[in-house]
């Protein structure tokens, strides 16, 4: 979780200031949502048998915020959501990992969660494409498929009886992840949608959102491929014909960029958010280094007010 | 740190080949500096320096002591790193100390001079208050707040703006001690005198990743390194330290190399500095 | 030495002894008087000026900084992850409370180098975890590690005090479940009067300095020190001064963190050049608290 650190001159300042008061200002009216601390307690009405959920006690009789964040009711769950917390699971979703450890028939991975998660070899298709039985060759061959430190993309399979998070990888999409780099951004801004693998045909880059705050900016892999690990690692050499091509690698830059700037601004982050904000350095010959400038940062927190401002008008204009 | 698997390790090379690295920057381009002085207002000088996500407080403390018998003319200075566990987890207890240590001894080599005195960034006959007698003694403290990389260059950088910034008080001493009693000096609360630190150097580190060098690297990068060399210079383009860290050997011609690119950019490195300083001093008025 | 003046009653450093009205928003006064300079009428808490502020170490799940006067302290929370080493944890059922305290070598006034573990330290990190592991809620967090650094930047008196506000937030940053907020505060008792929040002049002046932890909304104590001798019923007084002073500074933390959370863009005048945003917009159902601090 980075934020960037910046020096605004005053002129930066006010604009950044005037984006960000507009775009307080087209939140809908449910933005006047009670703000709570530890401790306070939540008003209910003590006859509806109100579930409490996440962030929520029982204290003497009063519901109790146990987090300091905005509550939210649904109906008859009550819960405080946080600004800043670690990612909570949920079954089937996509998220990206790395390898910590190798364990007895499975692999540890860190996915940003209070614990490590588990992937275990039986989730994980073989190399050679063969469903059987895991023998113990498999096991010892273990490495071969995945090693400490790598970068998988997995789905979520669900919670063991002893609480620890298992997942798993057997589909052709996911796998290792290779080429590219990996960006750490707060979980509650990539949010649950029905795609999260994004191949951008005009970058030729694969982008792919993980749930838990991961995510990974690079080229793209044909699906099929990815199973050719054991090949593809003895051409890995540093020759510069097997490096990534220039203008690949600059656009992967400018997505990766875009990316640390609009978290840094806190936008939920969504593909055409992401593409737009790239588009938009290259119309305005941002080099991409500078993306992360204050000139940059507060571009896009006016364009962004802008947008959403359109989109309210259109709204508004339909009705 | 986080290790970093093949995959992302062959791009970081392949980005440093083709010179445009994971955020964008140049090979020999310097991440966003941010400079603040006047942070530890209990101290004499102390300032506050952002690279990129790495983030250091420097602090520069005078007290009055007794110069060595050695070098009767000589003031006193040394200089000592801590690196906070709010950095990182791994700093905590005394996993830091390798580290601390290491940066230290860098550190003093690059801007005390030799043992004689010779070379240091501080003309240190300036802190002789009576000679033989009393001495200004500057202990200079480096604390590392949070980590990613090129901690070197940032600390020199912060050490530079603390001592731009650090007053030495005004020390009245009465004449009439005699010469074999201990003079009485009546130290000033109102009156300071200002560093001169246009001899102090600055620190340009060069990590060879492959067949090239690149400055200011992340905590990423330098995982990939094969060696590093850090040369500090002076404003006149005098080279005043070495270190070479990093098991891998390289060719002479390679170190003057690398030698003369850390004169050229430290150039820039140090007009850049200095209007951030001053803007920093500017501002505190 | 005249801690408390006989004619004006006033402080070494301008304040009242046992008035606890912090007037909020602080205002940004000029730093507090040292015994060097005559004493001026300063009219308003005579609690030091408070600061707190989030976000300070963007790498930590949570972090904070706090001021009380002139200690300041930063504080960062790492975790809930892994378990590092499994030899260290006792209970499966919850999660594992650390914590370190380190004093930079420039806080404090004379400059001493000192061992990384000497014994004070050892003892604040002991004191900080059991305090902070009172309130956390850790058995929603099962085979997990928690870990709390504290480094202190300044110190002037009082810093066990900071140290565990700071931690507070920095908790509520991470965003770790708690039963409560812990607050503390020192008071002590010189020319018999029962003084709030000591500076490090009163502190070393020989006289008993009492450390009060407390859990602010639950109204329990969590942490009581106490050093040199005091009468019984002084001893409340001056237990009871202390408390007040912790639930001041919990009202402090509350309105902050209130703030922080309601929108309201905190453009504080700013030594710190730099600005750090973090917040989250709007979205068509989720809220956005906006919070942009320029450090101070």
């Amino acid at each position: 979780m980075r934020d960037l650190h910046l020096s605004l001159n005053q002129t930066q300042r006010v604009r950044l200031e005037a984006a960000l008061h507009e775009l307080q200002s087209l939140a809908p009216a449910a933005a006047s949502a009670a703000a709570v601390t530890v401790a306070d307690t939540i008003p209910v009405n003590q006859e509806d048998n109100i579930l409490k959920g996440h962030g929520t006690s029982d204290q003497d009789g009063e519901v109790v915020a146990t987090l300091c964040g905005v509550v939210e009711r649904v109906n008859k769950l009550v819960y405080v959501r946080t600004l800043r917390a670690r990612y909570k699971p949920e079954v089937g979703d996509i998220i990206v990992g790395r390898v910590i450890e190798i364990a007895p028939k499975r692999w540890r991975l860190e996915i940003n969660f209070s614990q490590d998660a588990v992937l275990m070899l039986s989730s994980m298709n073989l190399p050679d494409g063969i469903q059987r039985r895991r023998t113990a060759v498999d096991e010892l061959n273990m490495r071969s498929i995945f090693e400490e430190n790598d970068v998988i993309c997995a789905e979520v399979r669900g919670f063991q009886h002893d609480g620890s998070l298992h997942l798993q990888a057997r589909s052709e999409k996911y796998g290792k992840l290779e080429r590219g780099q990996l960006l750490t951004v707060p979980p509650y801004l990539v949010k649950r949608k029905k795609q999260h693998f994004h191949h951008l045909a005009q970058y030729d880059v694969d982008l792919i959102l993980g749930c838990n705050g991961f995510i990974w900016v690079g080229e793209h892999v044909v699906v099929g491929e990815k199973t050719k690990t054991t090949e593809y690692q003895q051409k890995s050499s540093d020759d510069a014909e097997n490096f990534t091509p220039l203008e690949t690698r600059k656009h992967i830059c400018r997505l990766a960029n875009a990316v640390r700037v609009l978290s840094a601004l806190g936008f939920t982050l969504t593909v055409e958010l992401i593409i737009e904000t790239a588009e938009a350095s290259v119309s305005s010959n941002v080099e991409v280094n500078n993306m992360l400038g204050a000139e940059f940062y507060v571009q896009t927190a006016e364009r962004e007010a802008k947008r959403r401002a359109d989109l309210l008008r259109k709204k508004n204009g339909a009705r | 740190m986080v290790g970093l698997s093949e995959g992302e390790k062959h791009f970081i090379r392949g980005g440093i080949s083709q010179d445009i690295r994971t955020d964008g920057r140049r090979r020999l381009q310097f991440r966003a500096l941010s400079v603040e002085t006047g942070v530890i207002p209990q101290a004499n000088g102390s300032a506050r320096v952002r690279l990129g996500a790495t983030e250091i407080i420097a602090s520069v403390k005078a007290e009055l002591g007794k110069p060595s018998i050695l070098h009767p003319d000589k003031g006193k200075i040394s200089i000592f790193v801590d690196c906070s566990p709010t950095a990182e987890p791994t700093f905590e207890g005394r996993g830091s100390e390798e580290l601390s240590t290491e940066l230290s001894v860098a550190l003093q080599r690059c801007l005390l001079g030799g043992k004689s005195g010779a070379g240091a960034a501080i003309d240190l006959s300036s802190l002789i208050v009576v000679e033989g007698k009393v001495c200004w003694d500057l202990y200079i403290d480096g604390l590392v707040v949070s980590s990613d990389g090129n901690l070197l260059d940032a600390l020199a950088a912060a050490i530079k703006v603390a001592l731009s910034d650090t007053g030495i008080p005004k020390v009245n001493v009465s004449l009439s001690a005699a010469s074999d009693e201990e003079p009485e000096v009546d130290v000033s609360d109102e009156e300071f005198l200002q560093f001169d630190t246009s001899s102090v150097p600055v620190i340009v580190t060069l990590t060879k990743v492959g067949r090239r060098y690149i400055v200011d690297a992340t905590s990423e990068e330098e995982s990939q390194m094969s060696s590093a060399v850090s040369v500090s210079v002076n404003r006149n383009g005098q080279v005043c330290g070495l270190t070479k860290r990093g098991g891998a050997g390289l060719d002479p011609s390679v170190i003057f190399d690398m030698i003369s690119v850390a004169k050229h950019v430290s150039e820039q490195f140090i007009a850049h500095l200095d209007s951030k300083i001053s803007e920093a001093e500017a501002a505190a008025e | 030495m005249e801690f408390v003046d006989a004619l004006t009653g006033f402080r070494v450093d301008g304040r009242r002894p046992n008035e606890v009205t912090p007037t909020f928003p602080f205002p940004t006064a000029p730093p507090r008087v040292t015994q060097s300079h005559s004493v001026l009428l300063l009219d308003f808490a005579q609690m030091r000026q408070l600061k707190g502020e989030v976000g300070v170490v963007a790498r930590a799940d949570g972090s904070a900084l706090f001021e009380m006067g002139n200690t300041r302290v930063i504080a960062a929370v790492y975790g809930p992850r892994e378990v590092q080493n499994k030899g260290q944890q006792v209970n499966s059922k919850e999660a594992l409370v650390r914590c370190e305290y380190r004093m930079a070598e420039f806080s404090t006034g004379d400059r001493r180098r000192k061992p990384k573990g000497d014994r004070r330290s050892t003892e604040i990190s002991l004191v900080i975890r059991q305090t902070m592991e009172a309130s956390i809620l850790t058995h929603l967090m099962p085979r997990s590690q928690i870990d709390i650094f504290v480094q202190v930047l300044q110190a002037d008196g009082g810093t066990r005090s900071a140290c565990i506000n700071a931690a507070t937030l920095a908790l509520a940053d991470a965003g770790i479940p708690m039963r409560d907020i812990v607050t503390s505060c020192s008071a002590g008792y010189l020319c018999s009067t029962p003084l709030l929040d000591l500076n490090y002049v009163e502190d070393s002046a020989g006289g008993p300095d009492v450390t009060v932890g407390i859990l602010a909304k639950m109204d329990k104590v969590t942490l009581l020190q106490m050093d040199a001798k005091l009468p019984m019923d002084t001893f409340e007084n001056v237990m009871e001064l202390a408390i007040e002073g912790c639930k001041a500074i919990a009202t402090y933390i509350r309105e902050t963190r209130k703030i922080n959370g309601l929108n309201m863009l905190k453009i504080a005048s700013h030594k710190w050049i730099t600005h750090r945003v973090k917040g989250l917009l709007v979205e068509d159902e989720w809220l956005c608290p906006v919070q942009w601090t320029g450090n101070s």
